[in-house]
């Protein structure tokens, strides 16, 4: 090989890779939100569907405006279950809810950790979300303050949580924040104490990095049948 | 390595540009469905949950 041709070979190859590295920034920056917004479409159209083709049963009007008895309820791995509104975030932001924190299922959505209660129970409602890429559902976490609402409903029944605390930055291996009564490893994080129907949220810290991981805390706070419309905090 | 391609590829000019795209368009195809989704989970932007938990990529 003259050096002429290596030369040659040398920066065809250095085009080669500058090349895919724009490519795959392409890919994190825009095609992965542009398949997130389908993925998350197609999610929401088959919850509102699967509801309106098999309308469960409205639970019983509870005493005293107290949220409504929990009923065993079984979420299906990978599955869509519920819709979560957060007005805080705008008023189009809508993601579905699925079962599970697995890498795939947090590209059609927000994941429910598995091991921790359901919707509107007794416990802890985990949930976590990309803070970039994949439709970037929770860029604005750090927005997040105390009072704002999280709104989610199951095909049956509105669920108002309403945050607590504002964004814990904590190290991933802080797996307290997500136990039925938040238990962080700073006692005076702890937005609770005593236990109760509560929400939280996780996602990455820093934007783009992984060595931290913000968390809020929210409190069931209302509940009402899907038949009455929707809360007050949800505009139209 | 490109001109080697090229000087591989049949028919005339315009028949090997033709074919060139379509080889880029088959490249990038590739890498969009199989390679980046592969590889991006060994980046950090993955990483939303607590530990101990199915865990969204390492």
């Amino acid at each position: 090989m003259s050096p002429r041709a290596l030369l040659r070979t040398f920066s065809e190859l250095c085009i080669t890779i500058g090349t895919l590295i724009v490519l795959f920034v392409v890919h994190l920056l825009f095609w992965t939100g542009i398949r997130a917004q389908s993925a998350t479409d197609r999610e929401i159209d088959r919850l509102e569907a699967g509801w309106a083709a098999e309308p469960l049963e409205p639970p019983a009007p509870s005493r005293g405006g107290g949220p409504p008895p929990a009923a065993p309820v079984e979420y299906e791995p990978g599955q869509p279950f519920a819709v979560m509104y957060i007005p805080r975030f705008g008023e189009a932001w809508d993601w579905p809810v699925l079962q599970g924190t697995g890498t795939d299922t947090l590209k059609k959505g927000l994941g429910h950790y598995a091991s921790t209660a359901v919707l509107g129970a007794k416990g802890n409602f985990a949930v976590a979300g990309h803070r970039r890429t994949h439709g970037d559902p929770f860029k604005d976490f750090p927005k997040l303050r105390p009072g704002d609402e999280v709104v989610l409903t199951d095909g049956t029944t509105w669920f108002t949580y309403r945050i607590a605390s504002k964004p814990y930055r904590t190290v991933p291996s802080d797996v307290g924040v997500i136990e039925p009564m938040p238990r962080p490893l700073k006692d005076e994080a702890a937005a609770f104490d005593e236990p109760g129907r509560y929400l939280t949220l996780t996602t990455c810290e820093p934007e783009w990095g992984s060595s931290h991981r913000l968390v809020v805390w929210a409190y069931l706070d209302a509940t009402q049948s899907v038949t009455d419309g929707k809360p007050p905090g949800l505009h139209s | 390595m490109y001109g080697w391609i090229w000087r591989h590829l049949p028919g005339n000019v315009w028949v090997r540009a033709a074919l060139s795209l379509l080889l880029v368009l088959a490249v990038v195809y590739v890498l969009f469905q199989y390679v980046f989704p592969w590889a991006e989970p060994l980046l950090p932007f993955g990483d939303v949950t607590v530990d101990g938990e199915g865990g969204a990529a390492r």
